[in-house]
């Protein structure tokens, strides 16, 4: 089943110097439960097309099909607020829904637990390290229960070894519990590494240049790394991007 | 718990320093206050023109005896406070206007920077003329010179707040008004107490202003009182207590800020 679907999207920009053309007559689709990653040039309008599958922005032309409207978003760095516990912060998107129930609560609270964030509901953010505050932005996406998650380069503010770390973190909880998922990236091996799915996009403006089924059944980040085929995949989309 | 010996000594080192800080300021103030009392006994300056610290003591004092001190010292207060709270409140509207609308901002813009440039002073005849004599001329020029530093410090506060927080809570789906009382609001609370610290000085300084354009009562009438009839103890004595009471003020909105604002 479709959950989300571009057809033939484009979208400008307009400044008083002009408009610019991000995006040029995209298509593709995601599937319930796919884990797609997007990678493309810098600059080339992998955020704009976040923020098209979001809803923050309309499509100059073309349509997006979306099969449901619950989507959380996760941003480069964490953003959570420091002035509220771990908790709070968690809680946040279900505050601003004004969905605050008990029965959401404890929702959030047991996915906390579950993800070893139980020590640290009552601590602020700058009391936990760099993976830990992910992990509870994480848990804040989650915790509306949406279907689609959109990640816009979640983890490239990190330390190469923290960036590791909270990326097999990140991907193995969203694979736990079941969620969809769309990841930009610039880092290909990053993109390998976690995706079922990968579209290369040309410079800006962005159109589709190339699409990939990740052929790997290992769903660990870590362990694809290793795999023979991960240099192949690697190369081929390292010529595509650099055509 | 258990320090280690180096940790010890450190702690110890740093809480030397504290102390003799405090005490070179202390030691300060009693040496320049004793060689003014010296120079002003041995007649090396002239009393007259120059006071001395003993002189205003025995003011300040003569002062409080025969009941005008608290009158005086109440007056400018409560002058200076009335202006200041509603300079503050005005400037927090004002401030919350410029935030929620870029187009008032745009056609505000220019009237802030030529009211924030013009000397207030040139105001006086006018205010005067429109709230007479009384206090609340005083308050209206204390308000005049604290409003336009208020707004532009806490719009610039709001202004500034974290255009990733903005974006994720637009992720949220949050209403203007939520993304104001979520994020805005809690995350300017060091530039509230910024514009507060710089509100007391340009309150202090409109309010002595004022009372020196119209007044009959107040520190400032007693500092151009005492200029005009040569009595250079009254002035300084009444300079000492706008220090002490400026001083004050500002320790208490610093006090309340330290309670207040812990993460940031």
């Amino acid at each position: 089943m479709e959950l989300l679907r571009f057809d033939d999207v484009s979208f400008r920009y307009h400044s008083l110097n002009g408009e610019t053309l991000a995006v040029s007559h995209l298509s593709f689709s995601v599937k319930v439960g796919e884990f797609v990653a997007i990678v493309g040039p810098s600059g080339c309008g992998k955020t704009t097309i976040l923020s098209l599958i979001a809803g923050l922005l309309s499509p100059s032309e073309g349509k997006i099909h979306r099969a449901d409207e619950k989507y959380g978003y996760m941003l480069q760095r964490d953003e959570l607020f420091p002035w509220r516990t771990v908790l709070k912060n968690i809680l946040l998107p279900l505050e601003i829904e004004r969905k605050l129930t008990k029965e959401n609560r404890e929702h959030c609270i047991s996915l906390a637990n579950k993800y070893g964030l139980k020590d640290f509901l009552d601590k602020y953010p700058d009391q936990l390290s760099g993976g830990l505050r992910q992990r509870a932005a994480l848990i804040r996406t989650l915790s509306t229960r949406p279907d689609l998650l959109l990640l816009d380069e979640p983890f490239s503010a990190l330390d190469y070894q923290t960036r590791l770390n909270v990326c097999e973190d990140v991907s193995s909880i969203i694979r736990e519990e079941k969620k969809t998922a769309v990841l930009i990236t610039h880092d290909l091996s990053e993109g390998i590494s976690v995706a079922d799915k990968i579209l290369v996009l040309t410079a800006r403006p962005a159109s589709l240049k190339a699409e990939h089924v990740v052929p790997f059944t290992e769903r660990s980040p870590l362990k694809r790394r290793n795999l023979q085929e991960f240099p192949h995949l690697f190369d081929l989309l390292w010529r595509e991007l650099n055509e | 718990m258990n320090l280690s010996k180096e940790q010890t000594l450190f702690l110890k080192k740093q809480k030397r320093t504290t102390y003799l800080t405090h005490a070179v300021r202390i030691g300060v103030l009693v040496l320049l206050l004793g060689i003014w009392e010296i120079a002003a006994d041995l007649s090396w300056v002239n009393p007259f023109i120059t006071s001395s610290p003993s002189r205003i003591f025995r003011c300040t004092c003569d002062l409080a005896k025969n009941g005008n001190l608290l009158y005086h010292v109440g007056t400018t207060l409560w002058e200076t406070l009335t202006g200041f709270a509603l300079a503050v409140l005005l400037g927090f509207i004002l401030a919350l206007l410029l935030w929620w609308s870029d187009f008032f901002r745009r056609i505000a813009e220019p009237y802030l920077i030529v009211l924030n440039a013009l000397p207030k002073i040139a105001l006086g005849p006018l205010i005067i003329i429109w709230c007479g004599t009384g206090s609340r001329a005083i308050v209206l020029m204390t308000v005049l010179v604290s409003l336009i530093v208020a707004v532009m410090n806490l719009a610039n506060g709001f202004l500034a707040t974290d255009a990733g927080k903005i974006k994720l809570l637009e992720s949220m789906r949050a209403t203007k008004a939520q993304i104001l009382f979520k994020l805005v609001f809690p995350s300017s609370l060091p530039s509230v107490f910024s514009m507060l610290k710089l509100c007391v000085g340009m309150a202090w300084i409109g309010s002595v202003m004022g009372e020196y354009m119209v007044s009959k009562a107040g520190l400032g009438y007693l500092i151009v009182y005492g200029g005009q009839v040569f009595k250079l103890d009254l002035v300084m004595s009444a300079t000492v207590l706008l220090c002490l009471l400026a001083g004050i003020m500002y320790a208490l909105v610093a006090l309340l800020e330290k309670i207040l604002v812990k993460r940031y």
